[in-house]
């Protein structure tokens, strides 16, 4: 059975809980004691993940470590529409690959910022952060504002979410932990309410579950 | 920040981020305010902060009807920001003071306006009014230095700038109609403002940063910091609506549309009813058929009674659309909780309407129910519209005999299950077999929720006794002939009222000691039994005397 080693407040193991929940893939969790245990630098745990970082997950034998790595593998190999990650669309896999790379950036900014206002990372230039997310939650506003003008649901066009909707989800619903307000990015802040109602989404502390929107509803 | 700015309408928003069931997160002069449109289209501008903890209610839940905080889950109404339920306390009905604050709100040239105190008519555009709404850009800078720094900029584009506090601006533009393709122009622009926006953020970082807007938050309503003064009052009218609609929607039942002449009306919950004062000098209550959300109006059922004693009868046939009516503000003594695993609903007659209403808020909630209509015809069934919208939910049991209607109770309530609540509204005989036949399969008095509509027990007044007032530290007497209302308003005393009957539980008063004879139907047998609530107005004592808890 796929194993993911998994800390409970981790945005990068959100996104694989939400890949493994959206294309229902059975799998067991290991816990990994993040903080306060720092656990991901231990001896043991460095010897599968040399970089000491978290997600992880083992299957049919094979150690994979990155979340974006992560999330391909499991959309080419568990999901066999190919919907998350359009395989014979070159198009669409160059800009899915670019938001991958952009989620990554997100990371570096708009986690780092969580990590220092809310686990203590005291060596972090969290000013800096802030303001690179800033730029960045722009940039992604700019382009789903404009999405919207031609009626593009997801950050990648066609009618379904893909991965680049669920690298950048988590650590932009997660920024206010980190004192990143999406105040002035009025189309992210509607990009996350849909995003919410996929059906399968799952939740993590800080990110709740939205109300129904208004085709799901019985009046 | 000159104080008259906040008199000013300023656009704070596009008409198309308020999309359905979604809270748009906006800031005018260091106010923030949660903005949501209901399903009614309605436009919600509130004070971004839930009454009970203070965390934003931008993070809630837009359900269409109500907005629902992320925290504690408190629902407040569409338009009065009322709280309709708080779900730590399912049994209550939330005190009507419990209410958001909400500012003006306009919908206009595809923008949404407010400002603290705006009042009057909007800025007019000109040419610009029928504009192309451009992307907004957010800023880092004075408003004042943003409005300079866009003089010169295209004239074919009309500017807003949305101060959101010392340093932070919202650009908001309107582009004069043109043959040039929408989104052409929406990016061009787009690109344009943003290279601008970087330009004066530029210059603004080379500034001192002006501290942010403190906002004043609202202090405590004076009426609910001060003692209350004296009245001598008794039952008061305290709105003027108007009929705007009257239809006959069964055989012998109207349907009142009643709107309010001057103001919002006040916030409703499932089970309220309301006062109405009848032009021939008659009080009557009526329970509030509308769903959640529907707050610009009140909708009641009445049904002409056979022994109408000139309320029911006058409302039928001298009450036409365009009269105007005194109403009291909404009680709710029939509250509905939504904690339950299932709801049975048990409606008989005009006994529906309060019942309609509850069935309205589960529906739209998701929450499992089942209706039972017991209705003689199929042309006496009041509110088949609402009740069809159920779907299966809904059963009409249609002229049974009263042995067949026992019978069918009997199966409704065979499982009695301690997750379920049960709300029976009907006819008295209806309405003690019902609570008989829980009790006797098992039920509990506290899964029972019932409402009588009057009390036809013949009330005893005789005997004269003492009352106590425990925290007032006063002693009158009742004298034969004398309520204890009575006695209490006359010593000025406001004790609220409604049916004056002991039916509808208003003139409720906790008991401290003394022995309380009940005449009442409002209270449950158990209540009754624990000798610590009385109704004053037609409840008396046993004891020579009582102490209230008032």
């Amino acid at each position: 059975m796929l194993k993911l080693y998994d800390y409970e407040l981790s945005g990068n193991c959100y996104k694989i809980r939400l890949m493994l929940s959206f294309l229902d893939v059975v799998h067991s969790i290991e816990s990994v004691d993040f903080y306060p245990g720092a656990q991901h630098k231990s001896p043991a745990f460095l010897r599968l993940n040399p970089m000491g970082q978290l997600p992880v997950i083992e299957d049919a034998g094979m150690v994979l470590r990155d979340a974006q790595a992560i999330l391909i593998y499991l959309a080419a190999r568990y999901d066999s529409q190919g919907v998350w990650f359009p395989r014979d669309d070159p198009v669409r896999l160059g800009q899915i690959a670019q938001w991958l790379a952009f989620a990554d950036s997100i990371t570096a900014t708009a986690s780092v910022a969580r990590l220092h206002d809310g686990l203590l990372y005291s060596h972090v230039d969290s000013e800096a952060a802030r303001l690179g997310a800033h730029k960045l939650f722009r940039i992604l506003d700019e382009h789903l504002y404009f999405c919207e003008q031609v009626e593009q649901t997801w950050i990648c066009p066609g009618d379904q979410p893909t991965l680049a909707d669920i690298a950048c989800f988590p650590y932009v619903m997660l920024s206010e932990e980190g004192g990143i307000s999406r105040i002035d990015y009025p189309a992210l802040r509607r990009w996350c309410d849909r995003f919410k109602r996929i059906p399968g989404f799952v939740v993590m502390p800080g990110i709740f579950h939205a109300g129904p929107g208004l085709e799901a509803s019985t009046v | 920040m000159t104080p008259n700015l906040h008199s000013h309408w300023f656009p704070i928003a596009s008409s198309t981020d308020l999309v359905p069931r979604h809270v748009y997160q906006a800031q005018l002069l260091g106010r923030e305010f949660a903005v949501w449109r209901a399903d009614d289209g309605y436009v919600n501008v509130w004070e971004n902060r839930c009454l009970h903890r203070g965390v934003r209610l931008s993070i809630g839940i837009n359900d269409g009807r109500e907005l629902k905080c992320q925290y504690h889950g408190w629902r407040y109404a569409n338009r009065t920001a009322g709280c309709t339920y708080i779900p730590a306390h399912p049994a209550d009905a939330p005190a009507r003071t419990i209410c958001n604050n909400t500012y003006p709100a306009r919908e206009a040239h595809g923008l949404i306006w407010t400002g603290e105190h705006a009042s009057g008519s909007l800025p007019d555009l000109g040419c610009f009014a029928d504009g192309i709404v451009l992307r907004p850009i957010p800023l880092n800078a004075p408003a004042e230095m943003v409005s300079e720094s866009l003089e010169g900029y295209d004239s074919d584009v009309f500017f807003l700038v949305q101060p959101c506090d010392s340093n932070r601006s919202i650009i908001r533009g309107l582009a004069k109609p043109s043959k040039r393709d929408r989104l052409d122009l929406l990016r061009y622009h787009n690109f344009a403002l943003q290279e601008l926006r970087d330009h004066i953020e530029g210059q603004a970082a080379s500034q001192d940063t002006p501290e942010p807007l403190v906002p004043i938050i609202s202090q405590v309503a004076a009426e609910l910091v001060d003692l209350p003064v004296l009245h001598t009052i008794g039952r008061q009218a305290d709105f003027t609506v108007t009929i705007t609609n009257k239809e006959t929607v069964a055989e012998d039942v109207v349907r009142l549309r009643l709107e309010s002449l001057t103001s919002v009306l006040p916030t409703f919950q499932p089970g309220a009813h309301i006062d109405l004062h009848l032009q021939n000098g008659l009080v009557r209550q009526y329970s509030l058929t509308n769903g959640p959300g529907e707050t610009d109006h009140y909708t009641i059922g009445v049904k002409r009674e056979i022994e109408s004693r000139g309320g029911s009868a006058t409302i039928h046939d001298h009450l036409r659309v365009g009269d105007n009516l005194a109403i009291s503000a909404p009680r709710n003594n029939f509250p509905l909780r939504r904690d339950a695993v299932r709801t049975i609903f048990i409606a008989g007659g005009i006994g529906v309407t309060p019942l309609i209403s509850m069935a309205q808020a589960l529906n739209v909630q998701g929450l499992d129910f089942a209706f039972h209509y017991f209705v003689q015809s199929e042309t006496r069934a009041a509110f088949s519209q609402e009740l069809h919208a159920f779907n299966e939910a809904t059963t009409f049991h249609i002229n049974l005999s009263p042995h067949a209607t026992s019978e069918e109770l009997t199966h409704i309530l065979s499982d009695p299950n301690p997750t379920y609540h049960i709300y029976v509204c009907g006819p008295i005989p209806m309405l003690d077999a019902t609570r008989k036949i829980a009790k006797k399969q098992g039920w509990d008095d506290e899964q029972v929720h019932f409402e009588y509509f009057k009390n036809t027990n013949k009330i005893n007044t005789e005997g004269s006794f003492e009352i106590d007032l425990a925290r007032s530290a006063c002693t009158f007497t009742v004298s034969e002939g004398q309520s204890i209302l009575e006695v209490l308003r006359s010593n000025g005393i406001n004790m609220p009222s409604s049916c004056e009957t002991g039916a509808c539980g208003t003139c409720r008063c906790g008991v401290i000691a003394g022995e309380i004879d009940h005449q009442d139907v409002y209270l449950t047998d158990s209540e009754k039994a624990k000798g610590n609530t009385i109704m004053t107005c037609v409840s008396r004592s046993r004891s020579d005397r009582l102490i209230l808890d008032i």
